[in-house]
């Protein structure tokens, strides 16, 4: 007994220093999953994250001579623990990066009422980018409709759309089902002929079913709005069916170079619109060597470092640490806080100029956010797999958004209708 | 010691038979009872509330449901987490459909719709026992989730496929979605997890509790003493079924927020069996004891590293809670395979005969 009370006394002094210890500088959490069926693409993603902000804590000091404490809460891409991970980080956090669409369903009604800016850059709901009804959502630099729009735009500067058949291969899930709408509205647009073909969580590695549909329906082109063991699934299949490659597209979340690794010179052709691109010659990557690599702070490998996923990772803390020091210019503290930041993150503007200043170079496209657009709808590149590693295949595409405002104006008005009372930002103009 | 029964002395059948025949026992409830009526409410933090009491509470009432089916009536069943989706989405179509219902009585209501869909799936069960029921159960788990996925009308037509809680009015306060507050969540499943265990606290010491356990223990012999076995297995299923639902629309509507097809799959119908055969088949405070090891000790242990300071990554911290929690299941299992239920009966009767062996 005596023992355990001293343990216990132990305990929670140590507790009382810790508390002490920490809570210097901005936190801003990182829902990670490092564990877990999705473990392969999540881990690059995160040390992409953490070390560009690891990055700025050693070469500047952090963010205006505040530090970034940026942790990671893991979920293991679970929504239960998403939803603990949320709880336990909301205290005290500037920002929420719940990292899985339905993390995001649940949290995004939460954070209106908590106050908190959710950052979930190229995921979560694409109506997101209607800023005036999902104030604290921001999913920039570009939402899942603007990449269904672009790769259909590649495809017509391929050739002529009328007649062809598209298969749309994605996860039964919310994630996968997120493009049909605006992919829907451009098939009848551009009439081609439209097939969704789900995949069910449970068949991701065995495809076989949906790869004999494809086989059987000889579809020009075959769209793939894949993630974690699904692509690699997929991509495998595809060899084996013989699908000409050059006419497979994924989405950024199918890009990932270790999925294409596995079959190598035979996946070559095979494309991925993407709004973000490795540039191992950018000063931003130099830093990273010098003062995290090199300090042995990283939980990376070049290999990774080198890939399309781990470069993703840098932007999207580029993108949080931009909407941070647009903040502390705006309201004069470095101390900022949750709406401040939100604030910021309304204001991004990323230009040619800025990004360069940033060494970012070639990384992603220059998007401006704006407080009635949340995404900021950047375009990307379409890249291509040429055996070894992605190249850009293509100039940079943007989205033709006019096409689908008025959807994103009905799915917006929908939710807030279904979550009444909902609030709507009505100071914002356009 | 604290357990002493000298003096306590049984002139009736009716206080041998009471409910709590030694006063210990009623104390020992009645001071849990404030503190999950009274204390926790009072001083728990919304990280609290969200990560830890409601979940608990939502988990050992799902248990319960099982229980009464696995543990009382001897039907081994795997579609729990599908049985929990139908509670859900029947609550959400009655909320959407229907938006002047009152929450609660939806939420009761809506365990009648699982309590229909398991009967149906239990109609093998006259048929076949042990395993090739559970495989039975099994198509129920895989064929609703199916439907879920499938059926648009069951979640509005939304493009993502996924339900979301509206916010739900009772009385002028928020009860449910995401502008209540934790505390009155939690109020309400307290509410309800009260009720039901209390229902069911009633229903296994009654006639139709000691029913199941006859055709548990062994059906050709009830059926001789002329229990009827159609009957008895039925309403196990149904009453099972119906519990499970209402867990199932609580852990929707009090807790997620918002739920996708695949939360109901299967490791949701064996997280569930586990906390039943960790706590203990055949008991309800056993539910209890299992929701409190497998929900709330996971969280608890994922938070002890900050809290010491220990410097150690999220991830890292992951794979050992997964090691810890696993060997803790282990372990209880080796010193009691009748679960943690049994364990405390065993500790109370040492207890009571204490300081002597015997």
């Amino acid at each position: 007994m005596k023992h355990f009370a001293k343990l216990a006394a132990a305990a929670v002094v140590a507790s009382v220093t810790a508390g002490a210890a920490m809570a210097e500088g901005l936190y801003t959490p990182n829902l990670s999953y490092r564990t877990g069926p999705f473990a392969a693409t999540g881990i690059p993603l995160m040390n992409g994250q953490a070390d560009y902000m690891n990055m700025l804590n050693a070469r500047d000091g952090g963010i205006g001579g505040v530090m970034i404490d940026f942790d990671e809460c893991e979920t293991g891409y679970s929504t239960e623990k998403g939803v603990e991970c949320y709880e336990k980080t909301k205290g005290k956090a500037i920002v929420t990066q719940p990292w899985s669409t339905g993390i995001t369903l649940q949290v995004l009604p939460k954070t209106n009422v908590d106050e908190i800016p959710i950052l979930a850059p190229g995921y979560g709901f694409s109506p997101m980018m209607d800023g005036k009804t999902f104030q604290w959502a921001f999913n920039a630099p570009s939402g899942y409709w603007d990449g269904a729009d672009m790769i259909i735009q590649y495809l017509e500067s391929q050739g002529d759309l009328a007649g062809k058949k598209i298969a749309f291969l994605h996860l039964d899930h919310p994630y996968g089902k997120e493009p049909i709408p605006v992919l829907e509205a451009l098939a009848a647009a551009k009439g081609f002929e439209f097939t969704p073909i789900p995949v069910g969580l449970k068949e991701m590695q065995n495809q076989s079913a949906q790869w004999l549909q494809i086989r059987r329906m000889r579809p020009d082109n075959v769209i793939m709005w894949g993630w974690g063991a699904m692509n690699a699934g997929a991509i495998t299949e595809a060899v084996k069916t013989k699908y000409p490659m050059e006419n497979f597209i994924g989405v950024w979340w199918a890009g990932h170079d270790a999925d294409l690794k596995i079959v190598g010179e035979d996946g070559k052709g095979y494309k991925s619109i993407s709004w973000s691109f490795p540039n191992p010659d950018a000063p931003v990557m130099a830093d990273i060597q010098k003062h995290v690599v090199e300090a042995g702070n990283t939980q990376s490998n070049p290999e990774e470092m080198s890939g399309v996923f781990y470069s993703r990772g840098i932007v999207i803390s580029a993108i949080l640490a931009e909407g941070i020091a647009v903040a502390q210019e705006h309201f004069g503290t470095a101390e900022i806080n949750a709406s401040q930041l939100r604030w910021g993150l309304e204001n991004i503007n990323m230009t040619e100029e800025r990004i360069a200043e940033l060494g970012l170079d070639g990384m992603v496209p220059p998007f401006a956010t704006s407080c009635s657009n949340h995404t900021g709808n950047s375009g990307g590149w379409m890249l291509e797999w040429d055996g070894s590693k992605f190249v850009k295949a293509s100039d940079l595409l943007t989205p033709n958004t006019d096409a689908y405002a008025a959807l994103v104006a009905e799915k917006a008005g929908e939710y807030a209708t279904s979550n009444a009372p909902w609030p709507v930002n009505e100071e914002c103009e356009g | 010691m604290l357990y002493r029964t000298a003096g306590q002395f049984k002139t009736s059948y009716k206080t041998d038979q009471a409910l709590f025949p030694i006063r210990q026992d009623a104390i020992l409830l009645a001071i849990i009872l404030v503190f999950v009526w009274v204390i926790f409410p009072l001083t728990a933090s919304e990280f609290t509330f969200q990560a830890i009491l409601i979940p608990v509470l939502i988990f050992a009432l799902a248990s319960m449901g099982l229980n009464i089916l696995t543990g009382f009536a001897g039907q081994l069943s795997l579609g729990t987490g599908a049985f929990m989706g139908v509670g859900a989405y029947a609550c959400y179509k009655m909320i959407t459909l229907m938006p002047w219902m009152n929450p609660i009585v939806a939420i009761l209501l809506s365990g009648v719709f699982s309590a229909g869909i398991g009967v149906v799936f239990g109609i093998p069960s006259l048929r076949i026992k042990g395993f090739y029921l559970a495989i039975a159960t099994l198509a129920a788990q895989f064929f609703l989730v199916w439907l879920f996925e499938k059926w648009a009308w069951l979640y509005n037509y939304n493009s993502s496929g996924a339900i979301q809680v509206p916010n739900l009015e009772m009385f002028g306060t928020y009860i449910s979605g995401p502008q209540a507050a934790s505390v009155t969540e939690y109020y309400v499943v307290l509410f309800v997890v009260t009720l039901l265990t209390m229902l069911c606290i009633n229903l296994t010491r009654g006639n139709l509790g000691r029913t199941w356990k006859a055709t548990r223990d062994m059906d050709i012999a009830a059926e001789l003493i002329g229990i009827n076995l159609m009957k008895s297995k039925l309403t196990a299923f149904a009453i099972s079924s119906y519990i499970v639902g209402v867990a199932g629309a609580l852990y929707v509507f009090m807790w997620k927020g918002a739920a996708e097809p695949n939360v109901f799959d299967i490791p949701l119908s064996f997280q569930v069996l586990f906390i039943a055969i960790i706590g203990g088949l055949g008991s309800i405070m056993g539910n209890f004891l299992g929701a409190i090891l497998i929900v709330g000790l996971p969280v608890v242990l994922n938070l002890l590293p900050n809290l010491l300071g220990i410097p150690i990554d999220s991830a890292m911290v992951e794979h050992l809670n997964i090691m810890i929690v696993g060997s803790l299941i282990i372990f209880f299992l080796i010193i009691e395979p009748h679960g943690l239920a049994r364990l405390w009966a065993l500790i109370r009767e040492k207890l009571i005969i204490w300081p002597f062996p015997h």
